[in-house]
């Protein structure tokens, strides 16, 4: 019997080894696809039922939170002021993933880069994850709240001097707590009742939506002529209500039919658009798509939230057999579109003397016992006018608030340089824009508001009245902040 | 207890000269059974910093649980079996650890019903060494041994005690425990068939000549009552669903017979009659054309009939070659995972190195398994050796087999590890048998070499 217990002995040997290659198979060989396999959410639970770090804002108010709860996920993520914050933060849900500061900070949130600094940070049970400090400053996004009520549309404040993001506030929101619940039927009904709302409030609009600028994109063309045709600035353009346009026998009309015309501050200070478009039309393709260029416009905002919009004006050579086109897009109609985000910034870059700071909500990155672990560092995105030239726009645009179609963001005491717009969508709608800074010499803060759909075309429609308000609530709200002084590596140039 | 009061005046030595004479095999006992100790109570400290960071409160009692249950083991070894393999107890046990240490950190309302089961195993085992004096006087039992292991087997079919759980009746359920009957049925069926097949061995291997070719003398008289045997156990086992039993005791039967026979014909013909069997099933079953389909392709339904594989493969990928660390991983996730699938826990939480580890021990017990029947002189010794070594190997193999996607599904507990009382008092009686084979070969060798007694030899006598 003992050849036949032997060879017994081999053939267990040998069903062993198959055990132990077939091991080899799953722990080694496909180990990589099966750990990442979609279907396999080891990975996300175990993220999900981390203690996640906190957002703060700059104030050091706690946007996200996760607390402890009984359940198989041991924490759920809880969220300030519900659809205050809902577009800084974003969402952290089970089921549809992240969104926001949640989904841009996620390595951080999860504890992935906190470094091991001693041996108690190994010993000690800790949370092991980090906090994510923001730049938004509550008061600021609360005056954008208020100011901008139930209408629809959004606002972006930053702080020219760094690119800090201060206010970045959408109407209508959602409540990003009602995403992070465990109950993911309960998850994927509120899921389902935004997807399906028109008023699409799951979309960030102050960065990931964009608009035709309508009349503020005048600055960028007036940027053009100072940088690049400054005779342009000095001329005097026709008094007209209406503008013949090359390659065709249509007009290009005033708003309201106005009457409008002479020198370049002129034009800006009451928005005329014949005199204008006449200027884009001077410039050429070439010198407009450069500027707007210069400014950001068709690159992404390197902004640290997730999928940022890209503005759009068109390539010159879309316009060569389309003069009309071109005078349009000088004023900021046809094909060119931005984000509040974008105008935000070019407001700003003109009251930082021409330096276009990166946007950015990173303040810090600390640990649990508030020790900095992450500094974010002000960063100079785009340079699209010298100091000189900011200045000469930024001088128009004060004459804007001053004594023209801005007049409504004016503060007392303090100079304001502003730009209106009214970009009409569908007939009988247009949407209102204001884009500002203050004070003007040396600006603390550049504000983007935008309210969409306004009915009517007639004056009660317009930036001036709907939107200059708003931004003059933020801006107020903003200039009351202590001034933090934190001049970023590119500070304000003389005056 | 007849065994006993029958058998304890026939020791050739006394117990207390067998302590004198032959304590370096439970020296190197208890050296490796401290070893078990130490990284069983590692690995439950670490489990318990993997789930709460904090050292757990319990490292002392259940230390002290341990210590005293192997300690109660091996003293009884001592006394009982003091020239028995070294090696058997402390795998066993180390194993039996580990399963602990898992089924605390899956579900922490069974790690007491374990620590439970673990002591009444113990005591499974020191009572096995006790009352089982002498392994021959076994044979004397075959029929009672038969019917035993067929009433077991039928036993979860009688209304009122039997119950069904998860679609398999193969539970007893006594008061407020449940019992697989099943389990303990294994056991009798080897020892009847080690000793039917052994009294028989010359009519089962006699050959005809054929030609040139040797073909094998079937006698239907000789092969009928074993074949009945085992067909009804076949069927008791079909009619409760428990395939994964079926499959083992077809590997126990068609392997003791060859062992005991040599004869290539008998693993032809059990090879065809498990392929026939198998594909009969196959057709005539739902359950068992849902069981193969969900091996061949299990990612058609992932979410539905192939969840509990897809799970258990994706543990074993995210725990990689050196694991997720104890306590670390998501193993809660499959289901039955502190039972049939406990293996995929360790694979997701230990690694590769993990379950590298397990199956070496399993191959380990099988050396040591096979090496006390190749030492043994009696052939119904040897054969038993070998068929208790065979439920070790063969289970092991049929459940690892399963949850690493090698060979279909069949639910059945890993010897050892998985959560399960029956289970694990029937593995340490088995291990008890095997250990007091190894004591008596042992000690057969020692009394030849001495000659002391040279007529011990041979067929127990009647009493």
């Amino acid at each position: 019997m003992n050849r036949q217990i032997k060879l017994l002995g081999i053939a267990l040997m040998v069903l062993f080894s198959a055990l132990f290659l077939q091991l080899n198979r799953l722990q080694v060989l496909q180990a990589s696809s099966l750990a990442h396999d979609p279907r396999n959410t080891r990975a996300v639970v175990l993220d999900f039922s981390k203690q996640r770090g906190q957002i703060i804002a700059a104030d050091g108010t706690v946007l996200a939170q996760s607390v402890p709860t009984p359940d198989v996920y041991k924490y759920l993520r809880q969220y300030a002021d519900p659809g205050l914050y809902a577009d800084v933060t974003g969402f952290f849900s089970f089921t549809y993933g992240t969104d926001g500061a949640e989904r841009q900070f996620n390595d951080r949130l999860q504890g992935k880069t906190v470094p091991i600094r001693s041996i108690s940070d190994i010993v000690q049970a800790r949370p092991g994850s980090a906090n994510v400090n923001l730049t938004i400053q509550p008061a600021v996004q609360q005056a954008a709240a208020q100011a901008l009520g139930n209408q629809k549309g959004a606002v972006v404040a930053l702080d020219p001097r760094t690119g800090a993001i201060l206010a970045l506030y959408n109407y209508p929101s959602f409540d990003p707590g009602m995403l992070a619940q465990h109950d993911q039927a309960q998850v994927r009904n509120t899921w389902a009742q935004y997807q399906n709302d028109p008023a699409k409030p799951l979309l960030p609009r102050a960065y990931r939506e964009r608009y035709a600028p309508g009349s503020t994109f005048k600055v960028v063309t007036a940027s053009a002529a100072v940088a690049q045709a400054p005779d342009l600035v000095t001329k005097t353009y026709p008094t007209q209500s209406s503008l013949d346009l090359p390659q065709t026998n249509k007009t290009l009309s005033n708003f309201g039919g106005e009457v409008c015309g002479g020198q370049m501050p002129q034009l800006l200070k009451v928005s005329c658009n014949t005199g204008f478009a006449q200027v884009g039309l001077d410039l050429g393709a070439q010198k407009l798509s450069g500027q707007a260029m210069a400014y950001g416009f068709d690159s992404r905002p390197p902004v640290d939230l997730p999928a940022a919009a890209v503005s759009n004006f068109p390539g010159p050579a879309s316009f060569v057999r389309n003069l009309p086109a071109l005078a349009y897009s000088a004023i900021g109609q046809q094909d060119v579109s931005a984000s509040p985000l974008q105008m935000a910034l070019v407001a700003a870059a003109i009251g930082n003397g021409g330096i276009e700071m990166t946007p950015h909500i990173l303040s810090r990155v600390t640990d649990d016992q508030s020790r900095v672990i992450e500094t974010y560092q002000p960063q100079v995105w785009k340079q699209p006018l010298d100091p000189q030239q900011a200045a000469q726009v930024r001088d128009m645009m004060v004459g804007v608030v001053a004594g023209g179609t801005g007049t409504a963001a004016a503060i007392n005491g303090v100079p304001v340089a502003g730009k209106t717009g009214t970009a009409q969508t569908t007939a009988g709608h247009a949407n209102a824009w204001f884009v500002s800074f203050a004070p003007a010499p040396s600006p603390r803060v550049a504000v983007a508001v935008i309210v969409e759909n306004q009915t009517g075309v007639g004056d009660a429609a317009t930036g001036g009245r709907v939107a200059a308000p708003i931004a003059k609530k933020v801006l107020q709200a903003a200039l009351a902040l202590p001034d933090a002084g934190a001049a970023g590596p590119a500070g304000p140039a003389g005056p | 207890m007849a065994i006993a009061s029958s058998t304890r005046r026939r020791r050739r030595l006394s117990p207390g000269t067998a302590v004198a004479v032959s304590p370096p095999r439970r020296r190197t006992e208890l050296g490796l059974l401290a070893l078990a100790a130490v990284v069983i109570v590692a690995l439950y400290v670490l489990a318990a910093l993997g789930k709460t960071a904090h050292l757990p409160g319990d490292v002392g009692p259940v230390l002290g649980v341990m210590i005293g249950l192997a300690v109660v083991a091996h003293l009884a070894l001592r006394r009982f079996a003091p020239r028995a393999d070294p090696v058997l107890l402390p795998v066993g046990f180390a194993l039996n650890g580990v399963g602990y240490v898992f089924i605390t950190r899956l579900n922490s309302h069974l790690a007491g019903l374990q620590a439970m089961w673990s002591a009444a195993g113990v005591i499974g085992f020191v009572g096995t060494l006790v009352v089982v004096r002498r392994v021959r006087d076994l044979e004397r039992y075959r029929y009672t041994f038969a019917l035993v292991g067929l009433g077991l087997l039928l036993t979860p079919l009688v209304p009122g005690i039997g119950a069904n759980i998860n679609g398999n009746r193969i539970w007893l359920r006594l008061g407020p425990f449940s019992i697989q009957p099943g389990e303990f049925a294994k056991l009798a069926l080897a020892v009847f068939f080690a000793s039917y097949l052994v009294e028989r061995r010359e009519l089962l291997s006699s050959r005809r000549r054929i030609g040139s070719v040797h073909v094998p003398q079937i006698r239907l008289r000789v092969l009928g009552p074993i074949l009945l045997a085992w067909g009804f156990a076949m069927l008791v086992i079909i009619a409760e669903k428990d395939l994964g039993s079926s499959l083992l005791l077809f590997g126990l039967f068609v392997s003791m017979l060859w062992v005991t026979t040599g004869l290539t014909t008998y693993l032809v013909a059990g090879t065809g009659m498990f392929l026939a069997g198998a594909y009969y099933t196959y057709t005539a079953f739902a359950h068992v054309t849902v069981r193969v389909q969900i091996w061949l392709d299990p990612w058609k339904d992932a979410q539905g009939k192939g969840y509990q594989i897809v799970q258990s493969m994706f543990a074993f990928g995210s725990g990689g070659v050196v694991g997720d660390g104890i306590g670390l991983g998501s193993p809660t996730r499959i289901p039955a995972v502190s039972t049939d699938f406990i293996f995929a826990a360790i694979g997701e939480e230990l690694g590769l190195v993990g379950t590298t580890a397990v199956l070496v021990a399993f191959l380990v017990m099988v050396g040591s398994g096979l090496r006390i029947a190749l030492k043994a002189e009696r052939e119904f010794d040897k054969l038993l050796a070998t068929g208790l070594t065979a439920i070790i190997g063969l289970q092991a193999f049929i459940i690892i087999g399963g949850v690493t996607r090698l060979v279909p599904l069949t639910g059945i507990t890993l010897p050892f590890v998985s959560y399960g009382g029956s289970s694990l008092v029937a593995n340490y009686v088995l291990l008890a048998l095997l250990l007091r084979i190894s004591d008596e070969v042992a000690s057969d060798e020692e009394v030849g070499a001495s000659d002391l007694e040279p007529a011990g030899r041979g067929r127990g006598r009647p009493s």
